[in-house]
């Protein structure tokens, strides 16, 4: 485990250079989770970093797009901007290390998973997802959201998670013009959430997690212990 | 801040509204530099072009992912366009491995480069400044560095590649980014800092 700042300062280099593998990759994914975000030193390097790999892409030099670019871009503006409420912009990459080892996950219908092989396949792309620019995480009750711009898919993730009172359950909804549809329940395992689900931003407008008792039915939420993501401020 | 940045941060007020003017107009502003990268990474012009395609389709879709406070629209913008083609590199590595697996086919050779344009006036004077910090970096740092960055690859790729220890590789990616840090800092600082 990596605790001296010129060790981390190196990960950050690769991080943000996205030449990490493997055991390095890893470690940095969990200084990101836990050590960054509370270090001024390494929050101001990361974000120095970041805007010296922006302002590397200059030194490549302009060459002209194909004429036709723009026009296709064009046509797809009116299908392309997501009627979802502006998230709350925190630190890439925190909560996917967080939930690495979780080997299993109790969930239900489209919610992807309990394969431990779909699980790390899952973690994987989740892991690339956020440590792009552009992720974002968002705080969803006790667990957070990860989710990033023209992606039909995001993650909920946590640990530490409380188990719902007993005969209760977690639900997840996914919202449409105010209408939630239920999406699947689950419960953590030791105190551990990790949950993909399909998800379009043109289409959707929010997602929900509820306490509900297990025997509630499906069709809308009856509990008021309820969090969104767009809950933020 | 630079003039190119105020009038940057005026465009993505705008594009947030909705405005296609100002995609537009970043486009202009930008698409060079992003498909000169992209083509740069990935070395097929279809590549590039859906590279930047997605980062501006991700800009239009989610204009809020851009944090002023974080710095310049340039470095996020260019920022985003490099992670999407280093990701496009390493998935049609992926796919070619097995294609080559499949058939001993010949790798695919990387297209001839495409001729430079002129751009913006202040991203012309960046772009020297960038290269001016390039060329003060040891060539053994440099050379770790421009694999990693515009070669898009990893770190365990770039010690085979060149045959050094890995924490080689670390270390003199390291002191290339301190320099650099150093170098281009001083006429680089985040908005509201």
């Amino acid at each position: 485990m990596t605790d001296d700042h010129g060790s981390i300062e190196e990960l950050l280099a690769g991080h943000v250079l996205r030449s990490l593998t493997g055991a390095d990759a890893a470690e940095a994914d969990r200084l990101l989770t836990e050590h960054v975000p509370g270090c001024i030193e390494c929050r101001t390097t990361l974000e120095d970093f970041r805007r010296l790999s922006g302002d590397m892409g200059l030194a490549a030099g302009p060459v002209t797009p194909p004429e036709t670019l723009l026009p296709r871009l064009r046509g797809e503006l009116d299908a392309g901007r997501a009627r979802r409420r502006p998230l709350r912009y925190v630190a890439v990459a925190a909560g996917v290390a967080a939930v690495v080892g979780l080997a299993t996950i109790s969930v239900s219908q489209n919610i992807r998973a309990n394969n431990a092989d779909v699980l790390a396949d899952s973690m994987a792309e989740a892991a690339a997802l956020a440590s792009r620019p552009d992720a974002r995480m968002v705080d969803v009750g006790p667990m957070q959201e990860l989710s990033a711009p023209g992606e039909e898919i995001l993650y909920v993730m946590g640990n530490g998670v409380p188990m719902p009172p007993e005969g209760s359950v977690y639900r997840a909804w996914i919202v449409t013009d105010g209408t939630p549809t239920f999406v699947g329940e689950f419960l953590p395992e030791e105190g551990r959430v990790f949950l993909e689900i399909p998800f379009d931003p043109t289409v959707h407008d929010d997602l929900w997690i509820s306490v509900e008792p297990a025997d509630a039915p499906t069709d809308e939420p009856v509990s008021t212990e309820r969090w969104s993501a767009s809950d933020v401020a | 801040m630079r003039d190119g940045d105020r009038d940057d941060l005026e465009l993505h007020r705008s594009l947030a509204a909705g405005d296609r003017g100002a995609f537009d107009a970043l486009y202009l502003r930008y698409s060079s530099s992003a498909y000169g990268l992209a083509y740069r990474i990935t070395g097929q012009q279809v590549l590039a072009q859906d590279v930047v395609h997605d980062a501006f389709m991700a800009l239009w879709r989610a204009p809020e992912a851009y944090d002023p406070a974080r710095g310049a629209f340039r470095t996020f913008f260019l920022s985003l366009v490099h992670h999407r083609a280093v990701d496009t590199v390493r998935r049609e590595e992926r796919i070619r491995a097995r294609q080559d697996r499949a058939s001993n086919l010949e790798p695919v050779t990387v297209e001839d480069p495409a001729e430079g344009v002129t751009d913006a006036a202040d991203l012309a004077e960046r772009r020297i400044e960038v290269r001016a910090a390039l060329d003060t970096l040891p060539p053994e740092q440099r050379q770790v560095l421009e694999l990693a960055y515009y070669g898009g690859r990893t770190q365990v790729q770039i010690a085979e590649e060149i045959d050094i220890p890995i924490g080689t590789v670390k270390t003199r990616t390291l002191a290339a980014m301190r320099k650099l840090r150093r170098v281009l800092a001083r006429s680089e600082a985040p908005e509201g800092a």
